[in-house]
């Protein structure tokens, strides 16, 4: 039998809206080096130019890293005790150019169970839309968060 | 770039090996300013999650992964990647990256490119797993 999670269901259907979140050269600089990343319309305007963009880019996976900056509330699940990132998704939708002012919503999609050979766990699943100062959207970010018994 | 008409079922996308240093993942965690201690950077809070030892974060091996795409299909290439964090991704030691493709398809007018893509480590670990959507210039 299905179990009966205890959580806040009254979070769903609410929207929190997080930002304005300015797109640096030095979050841009910073997320490269990180990773040795190189890549020209990622680097400068004038690389960017070439590869057809109005100026320079952030890379596909900067928007996950911003959501890391959006308070989300406790979903107060009543089932174990640690919790880990279980998993991420994004979609990009528009090219993030550096300059730009991105805001987030974010809402509560979905609260799981899954049991599998390691046991039970319980999956809280948030959904966070990124638009930029035009109001177009740039990237979907699906976050997951497993708790275990 | 490759073009869209030249790719395969069954084609590789890499491999790509690379190591997160414990300077890049403190310059990483910087970025969204992590508050800290934490189990990226700090060993004892690590201990305490029951890790081994310090981490990378999700979101970064998530970059590392999307470098892989980008470098191949150009920066703008990348249409969804979707990542399940199977294991703790060590610091300092080889990771290696690479996809599979699994479908070729036109949608909305655009070259799509559906690939399984993978994280391992030298020990046969599989760090990460997951989907990836590419889309790309056909001739």
């Amino acid at each position: 039998m299905a179990m009966e999670l205890e959580y806040d269901r009254s979070l769903y259907g609410v929207e929190h809206q997080a930002g304005p979140f300015e797109i640096t050269d030095e979050i841009i600089d910073r997320a490269n080096s990180s990773i040795g990343e190189s890549g020209p319309a990622f680097s400068s305007d004038d690389g960017a130019k070439e590869a057809g963009y109005r100026g320079r880019i952030a890379p596909p996976t900067l928007c996950c890293i911003l959501v890391r900056q959006v308070a989300l509330p406790d979903v107060k699940v009543q089932f174990g005790k640690t919790q880990m990132h279980a998993g991420q998704r994004v979609e990009p939708k528009a090219p993030v150019y550096a300059g730009d002012q991105l805001t987030a919503s974010s809402h509560l999609k979905d609260v799981y169970t899954k049991t599998g050979r390691s046991g039970t766990m319980v999956f809280v699943v948030w959904e966070t839309t990124f638009s930029n100062q035009d109001g177009q959207v740039v990237a979907e970010v699906q976050e997951s968060f497993a708790r275990r018994e | 770039m490759p073009y869209y008409d030249e790719i395969e079922l069954g084609d590789e996308i890499g491999p790509v090996e690379k190591v997160a240093t414990d300077d890049d993942v403190v310059n990483f965690c910087d970025i969204w300013g992590a508050p800290k201690p934490n189990r990226f950077t700090d060993a004892d809070t690590a201990a305490k999650s029951g890790m081994k030892g310090t981490i990378v974060p999700g979101i970064m091996t998530m970059a590392m992964m999307a470098q892989l795409l980008t470098d191949w299909g150009g920066p703008g290439s990348l249409k969804d990647l979707d990542l399940v964090f199977r294991q703790p991704v060590p610091h300092n030691r080889p990771l290696t990256m690479a996809a599979t493709i699994t479908d070729l398809r036109e949608e909305d007018g655009q070259n799509l490119v559906e690939c399984d893509i993978l994280m391992t480590g030298t020990e046969g670990e599989r760090y990460i797993g997951g989907k990836a959507i590419v889309a790309l210039e056909g001739r």
